[in-house]
C-alpha cells in the first residue's frame, strides 16, 4: 500500500478550510490547512505537500500572488502541482493586478465555490 | 473679527503700472499674504505657471500680451487659481467677458487697499470653498468604493463558505442522507444562490454608478452578442419548454459598446422571458436598423406585464409577484439592463400586454 498522498490547503477563512479537508479526506488525502500566507509558505517546507491548493485573496490581492511566487522559488515547491482558488470576478477592483512576465506559472486556477466532484477530479489528474 | 493681520497665501499680481504694484504688494503684504508682481505679462504667466498662486490679479489692459488672454490661459491651466481682473476703464462688458474666460472677480481702478483685502479675502475664501468641497467629493467616492470592495468581500466570502461547506455535507454524510434532508440542502443551495446573484447584481450597478465598472468602447458585433447570449440560454428554455428563434439580418452594422455588459443585458432579458413565459411558449429575437441606431428586440408569448406596473419595473428591487420558484429574483435584473443602456447613450423600452405577451426593446446608437 502506498502512502497517502499529502495536499496542503492555504486559506483565511477557517470554515472555508474545513470544508475544503472534508471533500478532500474524502478522496483519501492527508490534509494540511494553513490559515495565512507565511504559514502556508512554512508547511510547503516542513510538509511537502504533492499538491497545494492557494486562496488569492488573503488580506490583499498581493498575498495570494506572493504566495504563489515564493512557493515556486523553493526547492520543495518548484515543480510541486499548485491550484489557486479564486472568488474575486477580474472585473472588480482587482483588475488592475497585471500578472508579470516573471509570475510563476500555476497549474490551475479554479472558483469558489468548488463543486466537490471537481476539486476531487482536478486533484487527482494533478497528483498523477 | 477680522483676520486682516494673520492671513496666509500666495499672491501674483500682473499690471504694467508700478504704483499699482507696489501699492498692492503693501497693502498685502501687511495683511500677511506673499505677494509676487511683475508688470509683464509673459513674466506673469511664467511665474504663475511654476509658482501656482492661489489668486492672480491681471490687468486687463498692458501691452504686450492683452490681459484677456492671460486670464484664458491661466484659467486652463493651474487648476483652483482665482483670477481677479483689475480694471482701469471700469467696463462691465470687458469685466463680464473675462468672468466668462474663468475670472472670479473684477476690481475697477481706482481702489483703496481696504476694497483691495476685502476682494483678496473673498477670493481666498472662494478658492478655500472649491478645495474644500472638492476634498469632500473625493473622499466620498473613496468611501463608496471602499464600501463596495468591503461589501463583496464581505458578503461573498460567507456566501462561499456556506456553499463549500454544503458541497462537503454532501461528499461526507451524502449517502446517509434520507430524500427529505437533500431536499432541504437543495433548497439551502437555490436560497444561497439567489442571494448571491442578488450581491452580484447590486455590486454592478454600484459599480455603474460610481463609475468604476470597467466598460470597453470599441466595435461590437450585435449578431454575435445574440447569438452568444442565445447558446448561454438555450439550456434554460429546454428545461422550461420554450422554444427561442432569431431572426437578424446579416448585414446589421457594428455599434460601439462592451460586449460583455451586452451579453449580460441580453441574458438577463432572455432570462425574464423564461420566468415569466409557461412552457410551450415562445421567445423571439429580431433586430432592424436604419441611419441613426440599432434595435433588438426580444419578444415572448407570457404572462405580460399589468399596465399600471410597466412604469415601476426598471426601478431598483421591483419585483412583480411571482409565486412560482422559477419567478424568484432579486428585482435588480432591468435596472442593470437600463443603467448599460445608458451607458452606451442607448434605450430600453418595454411594449406588454397581460396574457398575450411582453416585447423589450433595444436601441444603441450606431
Ligand atoms: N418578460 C417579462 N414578462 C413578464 N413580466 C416581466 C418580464 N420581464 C420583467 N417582468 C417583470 O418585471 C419585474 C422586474 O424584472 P427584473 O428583471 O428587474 O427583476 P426579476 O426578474 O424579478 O429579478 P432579477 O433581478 O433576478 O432579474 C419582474 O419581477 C417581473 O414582474
Ligand atoms: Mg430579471
Amino acid at each position: 500500500m502506498t502512502a497517502k498522498k499529502k495536499i496542503l490547503v492555504i486559506d483565511d477563512d477557517m470554515d472555508f478550510l474545513m470544508a475544503t479537508k472534508l471533500i478532500l479526506e474524502s478522496g483519501g488525502y492527508e490534509v494540511f490547512l494553513a490559515e495565512d500566507g507565511k504559514s502556508g509558505v512554512d508547511m510547503v517546507k516542513s510538509v511537502a505537500p504533492d499538491l497545494t491548493i492557494t486562496d488569492m485573496m488573503m488580506e490583499t490581492w498581493g498575498e495570494g500572488f506572493a504566495v504563489v511566487s515564493k512557493i515556486r522559488s523553493m526547492e520543495q515547491g518548484k515543480d510541486m502541482p499548485l491550484i489557486v482558488l479564486s472568488a474575486v470576478d477580474l472585473q472588480g477592483p482587482y483588475q488592475s493586478y497585471e500578472p508579470s512576465d516573471e509570475f510563476p506559472k500555476v497549474n490551475m486556477v479554479l472558483h469558489k465555490p468548488v463543486k466537490a466532484d471537481d476539486l476531487l477530479k482536478y486533484a487527482k489528474q494533478l497528483l498523477r | 473679527m477680522t483676520m486682516t493681520e494673520n492671513n496666509s497665501g500666495l499672491i501674483l499680481i500682473i499690471d504694467d503700472e508700478e504704483s499699482i504694484r507696489d501699492g498692492c504688494t503693501q497693502a498685502l503684504e501687511k495683511s500677511g499674504y506673499t505677494v509676487l508682481a511683475t508688470g509683464d505679462g509673459h513674466e506673469g504667466v511664467r511665474i504663475a505657471r511654476e509658482k501656482h498662486p492661489d489668486i492672480a490679479y491681471v490687468d486687463l489692459k498692458m501691452p504686450g500680451i492683452p490681459g484677456m488672454d492671460i486670464i484664458d490661459i491661466l484659467s486652463r491651466e493651474i487648476p483652483d487659481i482665482v483670477l481677479i481682473v483689475i480694471t482701469g476703464y471700469a467696463s462691465i462688458i470687458s469685466a463680464v467677458e473675462s468672468m466668462k474666460k474663468g475670472a472670479y472677480d473684477y476690481l475697477p481702478k481706482p481702489f483703496t487697499p481696504d476694497q483691495l483685502r476685502a476682494v483678496t479675502t473673498r477670493g481666498i475664501d472662494h478658492r478655500n470653498l472649491t478645495l474644500e468641497t472638492r476634498r469632500l467629493k473625493e473622499e466620498k467616492e473613496q468611501v463608496e468604493k471602499n464600501f463596495i470592495t468591503f461589501v463583496s468581500h464581505e458578503m461573498r466570502s460567507p456566501l462561499v463558505t456556506i456553499e463549500q461547506y454544503i458541497e462537503s455535507l454532501k461528499v461526507i454524510a451524502g449517502d446517509c442522507l434520507g430524500e427529505d434532508a437533500m431536499h432541504i440542502i437543495e433548497r439551502c443551495e437555490k436560497r444561497i444562490q439567489n442571494l448571491e446573484a442578488l450581491v452580484e447584481h447590486w455590486l454592478d450597478i454600484s459599480k455603474i454608478e460610481n463609475g468604476t465598472l470597467t466598460q470597453k468602447k470599441e466595435p461590437v458585433n450585435l449578431a454575435a452578442i445574440v447569438a452568444r447570449s442565445m447558446e448561454e440560454m438555450i439550456p434554460l428554455c429546454q428545461r422550461r419548454g420554450l422554444e427561442m428563434e432569431k431572426d437578424i439580418p446579416g448585414d446589421l452594422p457594428a455599434v460601439i459598446g462592451d460586449e460583455e455588459s451586452l451579453v449580460r443585458v441580453l441574458i438577463n432579458i432572455i432570462g425574464n422571458a423564461t420566468k415569466y413565459t409557461p412552457s410551450g411558449g415562445r421567445i423571439h429575437i429580431g433586430a432592424e436598423y436604419d441611419d441613426l441606431d440599432v434595435r433588438i428586440s426580444i419578444s415572448d408569448t407570457g404572462t405580460g406585464i399589468p399596465k399600471d406596473k410597466i412604469p415601476f419595473i426598471f426601478e431598483p428591487f421591483f419585483r412583480g409577484k411571482g409565486k412560482e420558484d422559477r419567478q424568484r429574483g432579486s428585482g435588480l435584473g432591468l435596472t442593470f439592463c437600463k443603467k448599460i443602456m445608458e451607458a452606451h447613450d442607448g434605450s430600453i423600452e418595454v411594449q406588454s400586454k397581460e396574457g398575450e405577451g411582453t416585447t423589450f426593446l433595444l436601441k444603441l446608437p450606431r
